[in-house]
């Protein structure tokens, strides 16, 4: 074969993938993105199948959010990532109305007053929307000004994100508060914030832990820590999820028991399999190769992310996109750091696998997001 | 705004920006790391740690346990089975409020206050994790299926099946086959290492009697099943078992006819009775009255039930009278009169003149005969050792014991098992007293006086007997000397049971077999020998309640009675009919008998020793209810026809009997 041949070859394929690229772009879909988010909700599916004890309804349900998850994906695909831009400042003004609305009449459900039920429409936690409320709006405050951000800005970006964290901890839902600082942090981070007022925050941070823990902490909280640090002070209580994963991981082995072989899941030693748990399954029944390969497709995702935010050729767009990616590796690092006991407990999901709703569906308004970015941006170029 | 848009340098924060992407970057991959660093760890390098976690999480050994023996009686007939009952079980480590817990099972069941202090002991004993507490004992059908509707709301609670003891002829062997009832702190630290681990999965041990006695051969061992149990202890599977095995079934020599015929006999009397085979030593019945209900204790008593047990201080019918010691009271005097014989202090001739009562030389005090008590005329005049024995005179018996001596009193008596435990499975039984001078020095730090060995001569003062040792010493007498060590146990899983004797027991060898048949004589006029008009108190004292109440007595019995005081009363008090006797200050009647008597044809079947608390009279109340249990034996479950014997000669009789 001569380098003729190859080329007419591969400029014939070129042409072809051009042509699809095209297509791709019509309907705003980043082909890599929805691969590997697919591959991972499939193997998602896969495992719940086993950690629910093969109960196929709920893997049923399970797969309909996720079917409602790429509809809703797909749709905010289609809005133009401008329209966000302009609209930031306003969604989060109402963002936050609708945070003071819930702190009058929201409902209560496993101990956070988060929910709206308003009449007509299918109950919500606004709070779950500040998650990329904030960092659009961090986005668009400092895309909007010069960078690395001035002392004044970052001043009134702390004042921007702890506005509506704090409104949240009042609702009772510190976990979803430290996500929603940690998305506008992250856009913080990613304008160029110097690293010295980084290091400063985190040493200031370090210290005034102690004086949290002591004044500050609450006793369940206090209790996590503690726990964390010795899961056998109270191995049938506090303790017991922990130690009951990590031994579920930890008899896995590298290869594992074999799918819907867990022992541990199977007799129901692991609390919340199907939710926050769901990776002490995975570890139990496909081994460290199991989790190896959950690693490398979330690294595929995370990878394809940050290529978006690369790419993306105006700042708002590029802050978006990095804080979306950054937001979603916290959730699985927390998640499964937290499974295998290098972090404390913290009630956070497991993306795309653990069983659930609402987290669902913002995590594809996400992906919705840095599609958005990836097709509405290139069009404009060309 | 426009004018800070074109102050952007756009170039530099591209730049910057993609720094700060490509920090998150290797942040993220450093974090992986550190993720992957620690997943090798848990799954690579601690595998066989966890993974023995694991299996120790689902894999629980348990124990098995054993069927416990049955008992039968001599013919087959059960005396104490295995009943299944339904148990409610806790396993704590799944309960994960046990207060609340509590709280609704006792609006679902009956829980008293009582059941749950139980519980509370039960659980603080050192058990297995994760092994299951019964809470309570014997759900109804009803209460079964309530559990089981709420059982979702119930971790850690479950229903297990159980065989219990059951005894199905109750309180009539209360006493002698025992009950089993749940082990207690104290029995499981007494156990060795291994017959601990053997206990495991056993909840009762036999508390007293037989279920006592053969508790080894009874219990059998253990057994052991891996089980793999889901987080809320339900066994999902099998995965080996070891099977238990059960225990030996044993037959005793009970005759559970004749125990509730003895049980009869004695009527609405308190009392004991203990009949012995005498050829074998084997204990035909051992009736205690009143019982009590034994299966009350297997699955716990409650303390009301227990409290109308131990509170009834005239009843105790916890308390074994057959195996507890009494004055034996003129029971004993076949035995000294033997002893007579024996030791040359009297013979066939040898005949005192009774004057009503015995005088120490140089003491004024007199020791009375009972006919002081009880008639006004006097004693019994020319007595010899026959006529003491059948009209029952104490005066001979004084002027006996006091030449004879304690120290050949009590060696001679001895010989009978008096002071001593001839039983060979009866370990609990008391020995009375057999006094002596050691006896006396060591037990009351004084010295023997003559007028003890007085006291002695008739069974009372220092000397006490067990109904179990009265039967055993008439069945020796029976036996012409022959020792008689008695004996519950006669089969194991239908093999004969051979005991092994420690000590064995010597028969008795008189230096005149003769002997023997002059007191067998003697006691046989003691029922038999009828009134005689011509001659001054010439009758047997038990002859008016017994042959003269059944002058169709188709065999002669031997026997003597006896009465014994239970608190010294001054017989010049007694004489005196103002004084009405309140009914525990009677005397103990007493009868020890052996039948057929005299019988050329046959030799002794049975010996008996009846002891009626406050029955007063020995020949009148105790003798009757011994002629009732040997008749029952003899004519009822033995069948044998004495007429037939009396026609028959020799060897015929004997297979007629094994029919």
């Amino acid at each position: 074969m001569n380098n003729q041949d190859f080329i007419r070859q591969s400029g014939g394929l070129g042409s072809s993938t051009d042509n699809l690229k095209s297509i791709w772009r019509v309907i705003h879909i980043d082909p890599p993105l929805l691969v590997g988010i697919s591959i991972i909700c499939c193997f998602g599916l896969f495992v719940l199948f086993s950690a629910s004890g093969g109960d196929t309804a709920v893997v049923q349900r399970q797969a309909l959010t996720m079917v409602v998850g790429l509809v809703v994906m797909f749709t905010v695909a289609q809005f133009n990532i401008y329209f966000f831009r302009r609209w930031a400042a306003t969604m989060y003004a109402a963002g936050l109305a609708v945070l003071c609305l819930v702190l009058f009449i929201g409902v209560e459900a496993n101990g956070a007053k988060s929910w709206l039920d308003l009449p007509g429409l299918p109950s919500f936690q606004p709070s779950e929307l500040m998650k990329f409320i904030v960092p659009m709006l961090m986005a668009w405050y400092l895309a909007g000004r010069p960078l690395p951000p001035r002392f004044k800005h970052l001043f009134w970006s702390a004042i921007m994100i702890l506005l509506p964290a704090a409104l949240i901890i009042i609702q009772n839902d510190t976990g979803t508060a430290i996500m929603v600082v940690m998305s506008g942090l992250f856009v913080v981070l990613l304008a160029g914030i110097r690293w010295r007022i980084v290091i400063a925050g985190f040493i200031a941070l370090l210290l005034a832990s102690p004086a949290w823990y002591i004044f500050l902490a609450q006793d369940h909280q206090k209790n996590r820590i503690l726990t964390f640090l010795d899961p056998y002070r109270d191995p049938t209580g506090a303790g017991y999820n922990i130690i009951q994963s990590q031994i579920a991981i930890g008899s896995g082995g590298i290869y594992g028991k074999g799918w819907t072989e867990g022992a541990q899941s199977h007799l129901d030693f692991i609390p919340e399999s199907n939710t926050d748990f769901i990776l002490a399954v995975l570890g139990e029944e496909f081994g460290l190769l199991g989790i190896l390969f959950l690693i490398a497709l979330y690294l595929f995702v995370l990878v394809r992310g940050g290529y978006i935010a690369m790419s993306a050729n105006d700042m708002f767009s590029r802050l978006l996109a990095g804080s979306i990616t950054l937001t979603f590796f916290f959730y699985v690092f927390v998640n499964m750091a937290m499974v295998s006991g290098l972090l404390p407990v913290i009630g956070l999901p497991l993306p795309l696998m653990s069983r659930g709703g609402t987290s669902v569906v913002t995590l594809f308004i996400g992906f919705g997001l840095l599609m958005s970015i990836q097709t509405h941006g290139q069009t404009k170029i060309t | 705004m426009a004018g800070k848009w074109q102050l952007k340098d756009h170039e530099a924060e591209q730049r910057l920006f993609s720094r700060r992407l490509a920090v998150a970057g290797v942040l993220v991959i450093l974090l992986f790391s550190a993720l992957i660093f620690k997943l090798v760890n848990l799954q690579i390098s601690q595998i066989d740690y966890f993974s023995a976690r694991s299996d120790g999480n689902r894999l629980h050994s348990q124990y098995v346990s054993p069927a416990r023996g049955l008992i039968f009686d001599r013919n087959g007939e059960l005396l104490a089975d295995n009943q299944p009952i339904f148990n409610l079980n806790v396993v704590r480590e799944q309960v994960e409020d046990m207060d609340t817990t509590l709280k609704f099972l006792s609006t679902l069941i009956s829980l008293t206050d009582e059941d749950i202090e139980q519980f509370d002991t039960r659980l603080r004993r050192n058990r297995v994790p994760f092994s299951s507490v019964p809470l309570r004992y014997v759900l109804t059908e009803e209460e079964r299926s309530r559990i089981a509707v709420n059982s979702h709301k119930l971790s850690g609670i479950i229903i297990e099946p159980e065989f219990v003891r059951h005894y199905p002829l109750a309180e009539l062997t209360a006493h002698s086959v025992g009950y089993v009832s749940e082990i207690n702190r104290e029995e499981l630290d007494s156990l060795s290492e291994a017959e601990r681990e053997n206990y495991g999965g056993t909840n009762h041990i036999g508390k007293t009697g037989i279920e006592r006695t053969y508790e080894d051969l009874l219990h059998g061992n253990v057994g052991y099943e891996i089980a793999e149990k889901n987080n809320r202890g339900q066994v999902m599977r099998t995965l080996n078992r070891t099977d238990p095995i059960a225990g030996k079934n044993i037959t005793l020599h009970l005759d559970s006819q004749l125990q509730i015929a003895a049980e009869r006999a004695l009527g609405d009397f308190r009392g004991a009775i203990v009949a012995i085979e005498p050829s074998t030593g084997g204990i035909l019945a051992m009736v205690s009255k009143p019982g009590f209900d034994p299966n009350l204790f297997v699955t716990g008593i409650s303390s009301k039930d227990y409290s109308v047990l131990v509170t009834d201080e005239i009843n105790t019918p916890l308390f074994d009278r057959t195996t507890n010691p009494y004055p034996p009271g003129s029971t004993v005097k076949p035995f000294l009169g033997l002893g007579g014989l024996q030791t040359g202090l009297v013979d066939y001739d040898f005949t005192i003149e009774d004057p009503g009562y015995f005088r120490l030389p140089g003491v004024s005090y007199r020791w009375g005969d009972y006919t002081l008590r009880t008639a006004a005329r006097g004693g019994h005049g020319h007595t010899d050792l026959q006529k003491a024995i059948f009209q029952s005179c104490d005066t001979f018996f004084y002027d006996l014991g006091n030449r004879m001596g304690i120290d050949t009193m009590h060696e001679f008596m001895s010989l009978f098992g008096f002071g001593q435990n001839f039983a060979l499975d009866i370990a609990y039984a008391r020995t009375g007293v057999l006094p002596s001078r050691d006896w006396k020095r060591a037990s009351r730090g004084e010295p023997w006086y003559p007028g003890d060995t007085i006291n002695s001569s008739i069974g009372q003062g220092f000397m006490w007997a067990t109904p179990l040792q009265l039967a055993t010493a008439v069945a020796i007498i029976a036996n012409e000397g022959k020792a008689v060590q008695p004996r519950m146990l006669k089969e194991v899983e239908g093999e004969p049971f051979q005991p092994i004797i420690e000590n064995p027991v010597p028969d008795i060898v008189l230096n005149d077999p003769d002997y023997w048949r002059y007191m067998e004589e003697a006691m046989t006029m003691v029922v038999h020998r009828p009134f005689n008009n011509d001659q001054f108190r010439d009758y047997g004292t038990a002859y008016e309640a017994i042959a003269q109440a059944d002058r169709d007595m188709p065999y002669k019995m031997a026997g003597k009675s006896g009465s014994a005081q239970v608190v010294g009363i001054s017989q010049d008090i007694s004489q005196n009919t103002d004084i009405i006797l309140s009914d525990l200050n009677k005397d103990h009647g007493l009868f020890i008998s052996f039948a057929p008597a005299e019988n050329p044809h046959i030799e002794p079947q049975i010996a008996v020793a009846v002891f009626v608390e406050n029955g007063e009279h020995g020949s009148s109340v105790a003798g009757p209810i011994a002629k009732q249990i040997i008749d029952a034996y003899l004519l009822d479950i033995l069948q044998i026809d004495f007429a037939a014997l009396e026609g028959a000669e020799g060897s015929p009789l004997v297979s007629q009997i094994d029919e």
